[in-house]
């Protein structure tokens, strides 16, 4: 190791803790300034803030989940179906077999823990990627849900459900933040003093080097799964009581929202690197977007786009802030300097080339619009 | 020159006798015999393919010899994995040191066996304990003292991060016999010079080190013996005092043979 890399990564080092942090509060800032000058008086307004708490929430206890999956160098894609079907079951047992509430809750969070550890096995034990294989269960709890719900929403639900999904009675925060803050704040008590925390860091910053320690990589990295599972699960139950409904095509984005959070709050991809706080700060960062959206009344549609960008650039920086050897912009520059990528260049000039000349032969050509029908 | 004779008299904390390994119809080691002396530093040299990783992963558990014995101050030893070499003494410092970088030092000197306290009738990790003990160890044991113990692992230079793979093993009370794969061979001169300095001064606490290296300057640096392995087979054992650098060259590669190779 040259002293000169040394010295980067000390540099970087000290700013690491913070960055994780740092980069999403800036951001948050930065949409409060854009908001207080365009559309003050209605996003300031308590009760949007109080929505933009309540739809935060929902995800708390997912990116908290997902902080630890992320950081083992895994990836659930199959929170969404996990969610769904959990609640499905729940209002089932709830509404038609009338289970009281308690009991059915429980029985759904330990439906999300088992299918966290069926993911868990897949990838550990049928040595199936990651990537692969819950987005495979992703098919299959959702067939599930859809089997048993067919397209049956299951609504108005006793009170306990719709309190504790949108329930206001502990002071003035909603119950269900407080809920997610709690889990938040067990998941830093789990990242920073319990074996499983120390070693889903170790197992992602390097798998051999634990392995070596003794360390059971696999059985850890399935613990993660399940706590994954599980507060799916209870993101399902949140959920139904935030719409005092629930059927089996809800929770359909939740993977990407969630992973675009933990990423944004500094958690690496790649692995090793956890930030509890930073996955708060992505969570409630996302949330305030995606309210203003909503505020300034751009089409809904937008906000997938919106979170597929915040997820790009995201990681980019990241990657670059984490690099052994930062080379500046020069990945995205070397394609302009570097010979060797001329033809990448060329490529993209000439699909962009033929797409302009495409679109004008369309027009030169394009006869009377006729109403079709 | 018979070592054997010679040093037999002493109490020697490693035995290995008879050594031979197949990897199916390939045999990495024939019939190797192993000394190894209390508060030495033993070399271990040899060509790529000599079996000198071979030797030393059977010595550390982590493969089972086909045939030979082990014996440890005098009692046979028979390990099936590398929990077992540690539980008795024996322990290793990789080429790659198995370090996470995102941990602290005292993170990953604890790895696997972390210390833990009651708190609300749960075990939760002791991290300010693991810390102390983390910093005695590093600065008592191997005279390093780190700026910051609460920096990550991979922002430390190469010999800073190898004290801390050998404070892991070292941790250990009851260590006899560290093991030691190319300690130098990802280091700078200065790191180098660190190291070999921490090598000695690990075997003046009354160690047994056990070093296997390419760099035949780093072995007549440190060594006390030097364990000469060529295609399998131990060609010889000779004091580091009693020979040079030609002599043992010349027992790596198989050219003409001198009056100090033994048959191990």
């Amino acid at each position: 190791m040259s002293e000169q890399t040394t010295s980067h990564l000390s540099m970087g080092q000290k700013l690491q803790p913070y960055v994780s942090f740092i980069g999403p509060m800036a951001m948050i800032i930065a949409i409060l300034l854009f908001m207080g000058i365009v559309e003050p008086a209605r996003y300031f307004r308590a009760s949007n803030l109080n929505q933009i708490l309540l739809d935060a929430a929902l995800y708390m206890p997912m990116a908290m989940a997902m902080t630890f999956v992320i950081t083992q160098r895994g990836i659930d894609l199959s929170i969404g179906s996990v969610a769904a079907l959990s609640a499905i079951v729940m209002a089932f047992l709830i509404k038609q077999y009338a289970f009281p509430v308690p009991v059915a809750m429980l029985i759904a969070l330990a439906l999300g823990a088992l299918m966290g550890l069926i993911n868990g096995l897949v990838i550990t034990r049928l040595k199936v990627p990651d990537l692969i294989g819950t987005l495979a269960m992703d098919l299959v709890y959702r067939g599930i849900a859809l089997v048993l719900a067919k397209g049956l929403v299951l609504a108005r639900f006793p009170e306990l459900v719709t309190e504790i999904g949108r329930g206001q009675s502990l002071a003035y925060l909603p119950t269900p933040v407080v809920i997610g803050l709690i889990t938040m704040l067990l998941g830093y008590f789990l990242l920073t003093s319990t074996h499983f925390g120390r070693y889903t860091i170790s197992i992602g910053s390097s798998p051999e080097a634990s392995d070596m320690t003794g360390i059971d990589v696999d059985r850890h990295r399935v613990y993660a799964y399940v706590l994954m599972g599980t507060m799916a699960a209870l993101a399902g139950i949140l959920l139904t009581g935030k719409l005092n409904a629930i059927q089996a095509t809800s929770a359909p984005y939740f993977n990407l929202h969630v992973i675009a959070a933990v990423v944004v709050g500094g958690t690496s991809l790649f692995g090793g690197r956890a930030s509890i706080l930073g996955s708060l700060a992505g969570v409630l960062l996302l949330s305030m977007m995606i309210n203003a959206l909503v505020t300034l009344r751009i089409e809904f549609f937008w906000q997938s786009v919106a979170s597929g960008v915040v997820i790009i650039f995201s990681v980019a920086l990241y990657t670059w802030l984490q690099k052994k050897d930062r080379d500046g912009g020069a990945g995205l520059a070397s394609l302009f300097q570097n010979p060797k990528e001329s033809k990448t260049v060329r490529l993209f000039a000439i699909i962009v080339v033929s797409l302009l000349v495409l679109a004008i032969l369309g027009m030169l050509f394009s006869g009377d619009v006729k109403p079709s029908g | 020159m018979n070592l054997h004779a010679i040093t037999e008299t002493d109490s020697a904390v490693i035995k290995m006798r008879g050594i031979t390994k197949q990897f199916g119809g390939v045999v990495a080691l024939n019939n190797v015999d192993l000394t190894a002396y209390a508060g030495e530093v033993l070399a271990i040299v040899g060509d790529n393919g000599a079996g000198k990783s071979t030797l030393i992963k059977i010595l550390t558990g982590v493969y089972q010899p086909t045939r030979g014995t082990i014996e440890l101050d005098g009692q046979p030893f028979t390990m099936s994995n590398h929990s077992d070499a540690i539980a008795a003494g024996v322990d290793a410092v990789y080429q790659n040191l198995a370090i996470a970088d995102h941990l602290t030092p005292a993170q990953n000197l604890f790895l696997g066996s972390e210390l833990t306290k009651s708190f609300l009738g749960m075990s939760v990790l002791d991290n300010k304990k693991m810390k102390l003990e983390a910093t005695r160890t590093l600065k008592d044991r191997l005279g390093v003292q780190l700026k910051s113990m609460d920096v990550l692992t991979e922002s430390l230079s190469g010999g800073q991060r190898q004290a801390v793979a050998i404070a892991r093993a070292v941790r250990h009370e009851n260590l006899r016999v560290l093991v030691m794969d190319e300690p130098t061979a990802a280091l700078g001169p200065q790191e180098t010079a660190k190291t070999l300095q921490l090598i000695k001064s690990l075997r003046n606490q009354g160690l047994t080190v056990i070093v296997i290296s390419h760099s035949l300057d780093d072995v007549f640096a440190i060594s006390d013996r030097i364990h000469v392995q060529r295609r399998g087979q131990c060609v010889g054992v000779v004091k580091t005092s009693e020979t040079d650098n030609e002599e043992v060259l010349s027992m790596i590669v198989g050219a003409a043979s001198t009056g100090a190779t033994t048959t191990g």
